[in-house]
């Protein structure tokens, strides 16, 4: 199994954890992640300039099938500005012939056939979660995790595909896998408030904050999260004084790689625990 | 009289020059933490940490980084072989020519036989001239090839390689000219052959003409067989002892039997002397500007590398970090590998705005800094805005940039300073502007049925003309994570979702585009899911952003 791998800009200087956790556990499970060289993917564009969004979109997946690889990648966000620039060059023939024509300035094809996938998605279905059972050699016990699904990815679903954005499962049954509890929690479906996060950091801090307490409430243990910009999010949530980010709220929240890499075996320094803010060695604790 | 006089000069301004660079350095701020720093304090600063980083351990991480990324130039070759060969060349080449040629004058005294026109200098010197030909050669190709460098050239970019071609091409032309030039065979035969009786001069002649590429003028006297015998032996008495076949000068040989046919005109005109003063001046010129160039990097690029591999940049203090962020910026050679690989450069067609490259970026934050040029227009402010709220930070341009300059923390900084000129990010900016227009109308709007252009502008976009299957049925609001963080969210909103769309269907363009709501809607799409009319909610606020963002270059007028 190989894939064009699409880090996204984030990753590398705020969430390096994400990049380390998801390249280890996919290596464990057999799976060829190539580097290429890629653009933004165009969704920090999409705010203002759209034209530049939808170029860079359709470059990256130019790139990827040039190699003839599908591409896959850890962001949520990411993930949703493929498929939204997918389904309106499908949809708007002339602005398709537009890219295309700028495309065949760059010596680009049109993608026609890639693939984009989510990391989840590699997980749960290219792989298959019969398949990282048998690998599985250690379980979490009374771990209660909330998982955030990741607006982009889920909505809107006609485009995006991902699942069923009324009662999604792909995640809780990626939780479930690893002996935690996936808990059904208000905000599970809502956004974390990172797209407005430079503009309006108040705001965008206090969403988060909202998002938090309601796991909180639904007694949660920890939030997990599939997308650097949620992960950026509730970090500086943590990061805040208190009465913002009370560490008592929940521990912290984990990449879903960092969660799945523990009960593979692979060690904290692998999946890179100690760079999570906060640090989350705490999680060993809750396995058996 | 002339070379020394020039020279000094030259030796004069540079050290101005490079003075007046100190004094920058220690003066200009980049980052909120530079404010309350007085230059004396960052000098002090500045030479405690040197001191501290020479005299410890720390200087073993640090030579091995100066070796490594200065001399081997692993960072240049990890981007690109072809630029690291360039590079090599370049000033491999350029650093023999300065010290076999330029200072032999200084240093020939400890060296072997020290004869420019003798071997090996005469070899070498063509060796590393050549060396930097084809440097610049293939410098200038990439920079003519290679995208992202093409559509960053600048002027300065082309002056320093047309000052590095002139005294390349009249130091070639000199010495080509001074193997074939009759005139420096008759001074050279004056100086140094005492009085020759005529036969031998002629004899002499023959054998310069005929091994070492002199051309006479026409009718000069070259002699017969026996001159030749003659001239040969006092060739072997006077000459060689310091003359090596001017074959060895491979690349002014060559020259020199391409000028052969012009070179009792040229040398008659007196174009050795041209030559001499062009070489001269062209090559003191360049050192004189030295701390006014790119070729700064010579001292500025090391002594980053040197720090950047002793001290983590966390563990600067304020003073230091200050200090090393001003040096950056004339660590730049405007080589364009940031701009090459940038991530965000694919904005660069829709927005025509070159200052969001990182090469001229670095060139902004020069002016906006006050460390180089003038200071920003409000309208190039404007600009630098957008270019610094398009970088997504990927970090990429910091892990390519040759120089080993931290660009990521200085485009952190950037944001910081432009902040505190009241310039934050760009969406914050447009959507202030547009809440300000909306002003005069809000609340008391007349409806515009009969002006159809607004509602033209949003349908350019796909299926933006859902708005019209609006009925208000609130759906998208009641849903909207934004709307519920507010008891009363009209009054920090303005309008609410479904009430956008109205004023869309009702032509009010200022009300839609004022409305805070479109600005901080957060594109979680559930209203655009749940909505009963398929109406494209959230799209539909992406492009109200996006007709806003056009207007984002004219925003500080």
């Amino acid at each position: 199994m190989r894939y064009a791998f699409f880090l996204g800009c984030k990753i590398p200087h705020y969430v390096p954890h994400y990049g380390i956790s998801t390249r280890a556990v996919l290596d464990h499970l057999g799976v060829e992640l190539v580097d290429l060289e890629f653009t933004c993917c165009g969704y920090p564009m999409s705010h203002l300039y759209y034209k530049s969004s939808v170029y860079s979109s359709i470059r990256n997946l130019a790139l990827a099938q040039a190699r003839d690889l599908d591409l896959a990648t850890p962001c949520k966000c990411c993930y949703g500005q493929f498929m939204r620039t997918l389904d309106v060059m499908e949809r708007v023939p002339e602005f398709k012939r537009e890219i295309m024509s700028q495309l065949g300035e760059e010596g680009l094809v049109y993608p026609d056939r890639i693939r984009v996938r989510h990391v989840e998605q590699v997980l749960h279905d290219d792989i298959g979660l019969e398949a990282i059972k048998p690998r599985i050699k250690r379980r979490f016990k009374q771990l209660r995790a909330a998982s955030l699904y990741g607006c982009h990815a889920i909505r809107p679903s006609n485009v995006t595909r991902f699942e069923n954005p009324q009662g999604p499962h792909l995640v809780d049954e990626l939780i479930n896998l690893t002996g935690a509890e996936s808990i059904n929690w208000a905000g599970r479906m809502s956004c974390c408030g990172a797209p407005i996060r430079e503009h309006n950091p108040e705001l965008s801090l206090a969403i988060i904050t909202k998002r938090l307490t309601e796991c909180r409430d639904a007694k949660a243990d920890i939030m997990i999260i599939d997308c650097p910009y949620s992960q950026m999010q509730a970090e500086r949530a943590w990061a805040q004084p208190r009465p913002l980010a009370d560490r008592e709220l929940i521990y912290g929240a984990i990449l879903y790689p960092q969660l799945l890499g523990l009960t593979l075996g692979l060690t904290p320094q692998q999946l890179a625990l100690e760079k999570n803010t906060p640090d989350a060695e705490y999680l060993l604790s809750f396995l058996e | 009289m002339f070379l020394t006089i020039a020279s000094w000069t030259a030796l004069a301004v540079l050290l101005l020059g490079l003075a007046y660079k100190i004094k920058v350095w220690l003066t200009i701020g980049i980052g909120p933490q530079a404010r309350d720093l007085t230059p004396g304090q960052r000098g002090r600063a500045a030479l405690g940490g040197l001191g501290q980083l020479l005299f410890s351990s720390r200087i073993a991480p640090g030579l091995a980084g100066l070796l490594l990324d200065g001399i081997v130039q692993r960072r240049v070759w990890a981007h690109s072989r072809l630029a690291w060969l360039a590079h090599q060349l370049i000033w491999v080449g350029f650093t023999g020519l300065i010290v076999l040629h330029a200072l032999g004058g200084l240093i020939g005294g400890w060296l072997p036989d020290y004869y420019a026109t003798l071997n090996p200098y005469l070899f070498l010197r063509n060796l590393f001239g050549a060396m930097v030909v084809v440097g610049v050669a293939l410098a200038i190709y990439r920079r003519a090839k290679v995208p992202g460098m093409k559509v960053t050239a600048r002027p300065t970019d082309r002056v320093a390689i047309a000052l590095i071609a002139v005294i390349l091409l009249s130091g070639f032309g000199l010495e080509a000219l001074k193997i074939t030039s009759h005139r420096s065979f008759d001074r050279m035969v004056e100086e140094f052959a005492g009085l020759p009786d005529e036969q031998d001069l002629t004899g002499l002649r023959q054998v310069w003409a005929r091994d070492y590429g002199v051309v006479f003028p026409a009718g000069t006297e070259l002699g017969d067989a026996t001159a030749l015998q003659k001239g040969l032996a006092l060739n072997e008495d006077t000459c060689l002892s310091c003359h090596d076949q001017p074959q060895w000068g491979f690349l002014s040989w060559g020259l020199a039997q391409a000028i052969s046919p012009l070179s009792v005109a040229l040398a008659d005109a007196g174009g050795e002397k041209f030559l001499w003063y062009l070489h001269v001046v062209a090559s003191l010129i360049g050192l004189a500007l030295l701390p006014f160039t790119k070729f700064l990097h010579l001292v500025t690029t090391p002594l980053l590398y040197l720090v950047r591999a002793a001290v983590p940049r966390e563990q600067l203090s304020p003073a230091n970090l200050s200090t090393l962020r001003a040096l950056e910026l004339d660590a730049c050679m405007h080589c364009a590998t940031c701009s090459v690989h940038c991530s965000v450069a694919t904005a660069l067609r829709e927005t025509g705005n070159l200052s969001l490259m990182p090469s001229e970026k670095l060139a902004w934050l020069g002016r906006l800094s006050g460390a180089k040029g003038p200071a920003p227009t409000r309208r190039e402010l404007a600009l630098v805005r957008q270019g610094a709220y398009i970088c997504t930070s990927c970090l990429r341009c910091t892990n390519l940039c040759p120089a080993g300059i931290n660009l990521q923390d200085l485009w952190l900084a950037m944001k910081e300073d432009l902040a505190g000129q009241d310039l934050g990010p760009t969406q914050a900016a447009v959507r202030q502007a547009q809440w300000q227009k909306a002003i005069p109308s809000r609340g008391q709007a007349m409806v515009r049925l009969d002006d159809q252009s607004f509602q033209n502008e949003i349908k350019q976009y796909y299926l933006a003309d859902s708005f019209q299957q609006c009925f208000k049925c609130m759906t998208c609001t009641n849903g909207c994570p934004v709307v519920h963080m507010y008891d009363k969210p009209q009054e920090h909103l303005d309008l609410l979702p479904h009430q956008i769309m109205h004023a869309i269907a009702l032509g009010l363009k200022d009300e839609a585009l004022g409305a805070r709501m479109t600005w901080n809607c957060l594109t979680c799409y559930l209203c655009q899911e749940a909505c009963p009319q398929g109406v494209r909610v959230a799209d539909i606020l992406y492009h109200l952003r996006h007709l806003g963002g056009q207007a984002a270059p004219d925003l500080e007028g």
